[in-house]
């Protein structure tokens, strides 16, 4: 029971450096999305609110991933280990300019002394949708890659795919990264490319 | 016997389980499901017969198992064999009387372990049960597979007895009248669990109970499943018919004398599941896929009833080709060589059994006992007073051997001795890789005319 309090209250908790200007994406977050915007010449998408103890600075503290592939696709990772025992948060942006499609996984299955390998869809188990600010996403429950073992919101805007999910590990259950999944939507903001 | 249920109050599930147990949520969630007239006992020479009311699920014939089962395991005092088997006779007759037998009533199985026949050893050696496959006793010692933990625990009780019912009631005065009132038995464990609901399109026990406490991946649980791995288990064609799990009906054994004709075997263990990462990790194709069988591409999203029947299971070889080609197999697949006849059996008694029918009889329940509602050895046994989603499984086969046969299965060795090369409880390897199995012991379970203490009269 103390575990469950304990997580109800770091939901409840907003980080210091999460204060958003009104309507934007917060001002010691704003740099390094905007610098993600520049960079794929696409809109991203920047939290105002992230489950404690995370902020969702690029080149922060917590920033654990930070990628950007050739076809502009990006994750963004922001992971709290909680080695003291706190448990883990790790909350997972994915962007996909100019493609809606669900991307495909490579899966490897050893067989013997050889391999076999595969794809899967990256998103998979889609139960309902969420809506807020605009937005309607899909939850997908079965996830791979960075967000295995994550609950997984995806969503379409102007020809892009988007998505934002959370680990479901201690300190938060299935039915709090829900709960924090609802809050990161109705928080995102559209920071597009300059120039 | 009727029961009154108790009708559900607001907000009594969380009281509920900090107050009176967590299993008298079942009374409270559920109701009883209609029940078929129960055959006279004096026609059921098997105590492991037990028959259940069938339902329609998703087209498939399903039978709806008891709301309620709980297992005691004891360990005997010094008693006068001959003078104990009386008493408990007559308190189990007691309860025949008492109860019809079906699970409007109370079944009560009792099942004897190693330990126990071993202060009837001499008779033991005459009238156990000879598996002639394997050439050794029904009663096999307790060993852990492939997949075990090396700290699954062999226990070494001498009797285990099954009570099942859709009364928590019923089953608390079978246990009373025979764990209290006799002066025979100590106490080692007791087993609490649920299983069923769901059919009526109403959510499922298991999904209520799973919610109300809190277990871990509750909400990924589909509403109305069967148990908490979402798949019904309890289809007809997927269970070994009445009398197949007889030590004699399928020849496997040499009931010698014929003491215990009509007996059979029952294996007990207690596997903790990982439901989160059943369902966030496996997608439902791959939860299919490891379920029953790679390429099973024509079942519906989310179905839970998938059919079982002879029909629907593959040729042995078609196990090793998929396995070769995906580097996975399926529960289901791996189990049915040793698991389905492989061809017609017809029994002593004129009964056809063909080709494909499933021999093993599964009594299985979740629970969420971590891992029993009580040891008398909590340290060993690791008990922890949070609830955990786990599955007493309890199953009936004519022999030890026979068991261990499906068993090493599920571990890809097959009984033709072939072995599919796979890391153990890895995610090829099916259910297991989200399975923990803590305990394990065998019994026999004799026939109904000598349930009680079997051999003590002829010690």
């Amino acid at each position: 029971m103390a575990g469950v309090i304990a997580g109800l209250a770091l939901v409840a908790a907003v980080p210091a450096g999460s204060a958003a200007t009104p309507g934007g994406c917060p001002a010691k977050w704003l740099g390094g999305w905007q610098a993600l915007a520049n960079r794929i010449q696409a809109p991203v998408y920047c939290p105002t609110w992230m489950p404690n103890p995370l902020d969702a600075k690029i080149g922060g503290q917590y920033i654990d991933i930070y990628s950007v592939n050739k076809d502009r696709s990006y994750l963004v990772s922001f992971l709290e280990h909680g080695d003291a025992g706190s448990g883990d948060v790790h909350v997972n942006f994915r962007g996909y300019p100019g493609v809606t499609k669900i991307p495909r996984c490579t899966t490897v299955v050893p067989n013997g002394k050889k391999t076999i390998r595969g794809t899967t869809p990256c998103f998979a188990d889609a139960a309902g949708t969420r809506t807020a600010r605009g937005i309607t996403a899909t939850v997908y429950r079965v996830n791979q890659d960075a967000d295995q073992w994550h609950i997984l919101l995806a969503w379409k805007h102007r020809g892009s795919l988007y998505t934002v999910s959370e680990h479901v590990i201690a300190p938060y259950t299935y039915r709090q990264v829900v709960k924090n999944l609802d809050r990161l939507l109705a928080g995102l903001v559209v920071v597009r490319p300059e120039g | 016997m009727r029961f009154t249920r108790r009708r559900l109050l607001g907000g009594a599930a969380a009281a509920a389980i900090g107050g009176v147990g967590i299993y008298e949520l079942v009374d409270q969630l559920s109701e009883s499901p209609t029940r078929p007239q129960a055959d006279a006992l004096a026609s059921i020479p098997e105590q492991h017969v037990f028959d259940l009311s069938a339902v329609q699920s998703e087209g498939v014939t399903v039978l709806v198992p008891p709301l309620h089962s709980e297992i005691v395991t004891a360990t005997l005092a010094d008693v006068d064999l001959p003078k104990a088997q009386q008493d408990l006779e007559e308190t189990l007759r007691d309860l025949d009387a008492r109860y019809e037998p079906n699970p409007a009533g109370l079944g009560v199985t009792i099942a004897w372990g190693r330990p126990y026949f071993g202060r009837v050893a001499a008779a033991a050696e005459t009238h156990l049960p000879i598996d002639r496959r394997a050439d050794k006793s029904v009663l096999v010692p307790e060993r852990r597979f492939p997949s075990d933990p090396d700290d699954t625990i062999l226990e070494r009780n001498d009797i285990a007895v099954l009570l099942r019912s859709d009364s928590l009631d019923s089953i608390a005065d079978a246990r009373k009248a025979i764990f209290e009132d006799l002066p025979f038995f100590s106490v080692t464990s007791i087993r609490r669990g649920f299983a069923g609901g769901g059919f009526d399109g109403k959510q499922s026990l298991p999904k209520r109970m799973a919610m109300a406490a809190g277990i871990p991946g509750a909400d990924l649980i589909p509403d109305t499943s069967e148990l908490f791995l979402g798949f019904t288990s309890t289809q007809k064609a997927g269970l070994g018919p009445r009398l197949i799990a007889n030590h004699e009906t399928l020849g496997f054994v040499d009931t010698r004398g014929g003491y215990f004709h009509g007996g059979t075997h029952m294996h007990l263990s207690h596997i903790a599941e990982d439901l989160e990462a059943w369902y966030l990790n496996f997608d439902f194709d791959e939860r299919v896929l490891t379920a029953f069988r790679p390429g099973m591409t024509d079942v519906k999203y989310n179905a839970q009833t998938v059919p079982q029947g002879p029909e629907d299971i593959g040729p042995p070889e078609q196990l090793t080709e998929q396995y070769k080609a995906t580097g996975r197999f399926g529960h289901s697949a791996a189990i049915q060589a040793s698991s389905r006849l492989q061809q017609d059996v017809v029994g002593p008694d004129g009964t056809l059994y063909p080709k494909g029918t499933a021999i093993p009889q599964r009594a299985d329940f979740n629970t969420l006992d971590n891992p029993f509602a009580f040891t008398s050895q909590p340290e060993r046994d690791k008990l922890k007073r949070e609830p955990a989603a786990g599955v007493h499984f309890v199953v009936f086969n004519p022999s030890g051997d026979d068991f261990e046969r499906n068993r090493l299965a599920m571990d890809g060795v097959l009984p033709d001795g072939t072995t599919l090369e796979v890391a153990q409880r890895s995610r090829a390897q099916g259910f297991n890789s989200v399975l923990t199995t803590t305990h394990r012991q065998n019994f026999l379970v004799p026939p109904r005319r000598h349930r009680s203490f079997p051999l003590a009269e002829i010690q």
